[in-house]
């Protein structure tokens, strides 16, 4: 048996409803037609009554669903894409990630977010949004690279009392496969080590940690042994894993798809930075995608993204200064 | 199958539009395909020949799954900026491209200015923060550094040269430094931040060493020096004034001190006003003071606060030497030992036997030129070899 990302996110999804009479299902065809990538597939049919069909309006849908935890319930919004999240926004920002700070009432809902670029999806259909939801207290933020995160993330997504912004990476929906899901997991906040390594620590998250993984078996065979941290969820930040990394490795590089400015690399390094100054052999670097719109041409979108290649490359001149 | 809209996740095959065989242009439509929205083709990545589809018909497929081979040229696939797949003797490129860009293609500068380090942040001078909190914690120096070959930019020492050179001191026998040792050091270190340099001039001391032997109670050689740079001093004082930032600190009394060895280092007891008292007034002060120093029991006011030191290096049979003032100081008198050597006397028309030594004036030359102090070691010399006038 082999199971991919998306059917992973599904299948976390089904296993919510079945142990959870709390849970529900809120997304614009998410009901019979089974979601725009099919992360709902025949959940309407199997769960009925509890995967809803909502009319085309983030607003209307993350609003309701905020309402729907006030009252003890536990909705899962999907997003057709992160990139429309932000006609929600005002639902997501001021009430649900300040309800509890307000009123005391827990606001336990997921938002499901399938973000980050594919070739030619453009400006409307390719961004990665988790910085701006890092940036407001009272919201969780997960990013899983894998599909055992993505299974036991969204679960404990579900089941965590905060409003989570689950951050599911399209281009890993199809691409990236296991062989079973997970029975155990790490728990939310702590990042993993998902290569050991001596000479620099790359801290990646989401699609990154694969081109994090590529561009350091690329290094192998020039001496260098890289470590790459994968955040696994970017609020809360495990700064303790980072640091301990850069305290073996003297170096690091954050590699993020989202835009630089403000961006969860440029926290990363300002913690390291602030806390782990003398950790430091040559001055951190990052590698973000360029500040400019997502572009369609899928040459262009290929060099507007860091990958492989262009990590390989930061690391080297990292390596050798 | 490429992606063939916003929200498309897989597609099913209902026609295959080119069979196995047809020779295709780029862009022509290979395969007919189903999605829950339309009917759309698949066309071809590049021109070739179709080779295999290795998919079947009304079956559904992800987007990112290869549907087919196309054999085309080199030079074909290399104009479509295909991934090359050798197999065999022939070259083939899947009909869907992978969503990645092939490597070589592009290259990216790795950030948005694509200046990935400061470029002041390399070279041999460079102490990276890792390293300088290494290095304050070991409490080392940059000069416990100068036996590092660096390996990385510009010869910069890196955390894992430093740790390696320290993991290879553990392999050796190790000692604890004296106070003394240790104080040393950090004196001549800091003072190894200026540029020194040193000038020499012989003086005869003959006239010296009868004045010594006719003298009671006798003053030791270094004492002659001693009282010949500080009435040089007195003539004029600016050679041993100090620099700092862009004013010239003079001093302000002739206050000199002596070089005295003791275990394990040196030590400068100081003889203040030493412009302002003859020769013979100074000895037993300048006696008391070598055996406190030996003693290391010197009293706080014979100690710091001169502004040039006396070095008799001529005890340890050293004619020339290049001693290194102390930080505080702009310059440092050496003497050497003294020698027979053979001097052409005109008054007689022959060579004569006279008692020759060295004078040596290391100096900061910020503050000091070679002319100026080649004058001040002159006048020196001058006085040395009139003693009656010290």
């Amino acid at each position: 048996m082999s199971i991919t990302y998306l059917e992973a996110i599904r299948e976390a999804q089904a296993v919510a409803l079945r142990d959870d009479p709390r849970v529900f299902i809120y997304g614009q065809d998410v009901g019979a037609f089974g979601g725009a990538f099919k992360a709902t597939k025949n959940l309407a049919r199997e769960f009925p009554g509890r995967v809803f069909d909502a009319p085309i309006s983030e607003d209307a849908m993350v609003g309701m669903a905020v309402g729907a935890a006030v009252e003890g319930l536990r909705p899962i919004v999907e997003m057709q894409f992160a990139d429309f999240s932000t006609a929600g926004f005002n639902q997501i920002v001021n009430q649900a990630a300040t309800l509890f700070w307000r009123t005391q009432v827990p606001c336990s809902m997921t938002v499901r977010l399938p973000f980050g670029g594919t070739s030619g999806s453009g400006p409307f259909h390719s961004q990665s949004l988790e910085a701006i939801y890092a940036h407001y207290p009272g919201l969780i933020v997960l990013t899983p690279a894998t599909v055992e995160d993505a299974y036991s993330m969204l679960l404990e997504a579900v089941a965590i009392d905060d409003p989570v912004i689950f951050c599911e990476h399209k281009f890993l929906y199809y691409h990236l496969k296991a062989e079973k899901l997970p029975s155990e997991a790490l728990p939310v906040g702590k990042a993993r080590i998902a290569r050991e390594g001596r000479d620099l620590t790359i801290v990646a998250y989401s699609a990154m940690v694969h081109e994090a993984l590529a561009a350091a078996a690329e290094l192998v065979p020039e001496g260098w042994e890289i470590e790459v941290v994968d955040l696994r969820s970017v609020k809360p930040l495990d700064t303790d894993t980072i640091m301990a990394s850069v305290a073996r490795t003297g170096r690091l590089l954050c590699v993020g798809e989202a835009w630089p400015w403000g961006g969860v690399t440029a926290e990363v390094i300002a913690r390291v930075a602030t806390e782990g100054f003398g950790l430091l052999d040559v001055p951190p670097q990052r590698l973000n995608a360029k500040d400019t719109p997502v572009p369609y041409h899928p040459n262009l979108w290929a060099a507007h993204r860091p990958a492989a290649r262009a990590i390989t490359d930061a690391a080297r001149k990292m390596l050798r200064l | 199958m490429p992606q063939l809209g916003e929200s498309i996740a897989e597609a099913a095959i209902i026609n295959f539009l080119a069979p196995p065989g047809t020779v295709v242009k780029a862009d022509q439509d290979l395969i007919e395909v189903e999605t829950n929205k339309a009917t759309m083709t698949v066309t071809a990545p590049c021109a070739g020949r179709v080779g295999a589809y290795t998919v079947e018909l009304n079956e559904s497929y992800a987007v990112g799954a290869v549907l087919g081979q196309i054999e085309a040229t080199v030079e074909e696939i290399e104009r479509s900026g295909l991934i090359l797949q050798v197999t065999g003797e022939s070259v083939e490129a899947d009909v869907e491209a992978r969503p990645e860009a092939p490597a070589g293609a592009y290259r990216v500068q790795p950030t948005v200015r694509g200046l990935p380090v400061p470029a002041n942040a390399a070279g041999a001078s460079y102490l990276s923060p890792r390293l300088k909190a290494r290095m304050s914690e070991l409490g080392l120096h940059a000069a416990d550094l100068a036996g590092i070959a660096g390996s990385g930019a510009a010869g910069r020492v890196t955390i894992e040269d430093f740790e390696k050179f320290i993991a290879s001191l553990e392999k050796q026998k190790m000692s604890k430094a004296s106070t003394m040792r240790v104080a040393v050091a950090d004196a001549m270190r800091r003072s190894w931040t200026r540029p020194i340099a040193t000038v020499g001039l012989p003086v005869q001391l003959d006239p010296l060493l009868a004045h010594r032997k006719a003298s009671s109670p006798k003053p030791g050689p270094a004492l002659y020096a001693l009282r010949a740079l500080a009435i040089a001093l007195s003539e004029n004082s600016a050679p041993a004034g100090r620099l700092v930032g862009k004013k010239v600190i003079h001093p302000s009394s002739i206050d000199v001190g002596f070089a005295v060895e003791a275990e394990d280092g040196v030590l400068v007891p100081v003889i203040r006003h030493a412009d302002q008292k003859p020769l013979k007034e100074l000895v037993s002060r300048y006696n008391e003071l070598v055996e406190l120093a030996r003693e290391r029991k010197l009293p706080a006011d014979a100690t710091g606060g001169s502004i040039a030191t006396v070095t008799n290096y001529g005890t340890f049979g050293l004619i020339w030497a290049t001693p290194i003032p102390l930080p505080e100081q702009t310059m440092v008198l050496g003497m050497g030992a003294g020698r027979r050597m053979p001097f052409w006397d005109e008054t007689k028309n022959q060579f004569v036997p006279v008692l020759e030594a060295y004078l040596t004036l290391s100096f900061d030359h910020r503050v000091l030129d070679g002319g100026g102090a080649g004058r001040l070691l002159a006048r020196i010399a001058d006085l040395m070899r009139h003693p009656e006038l010290l």
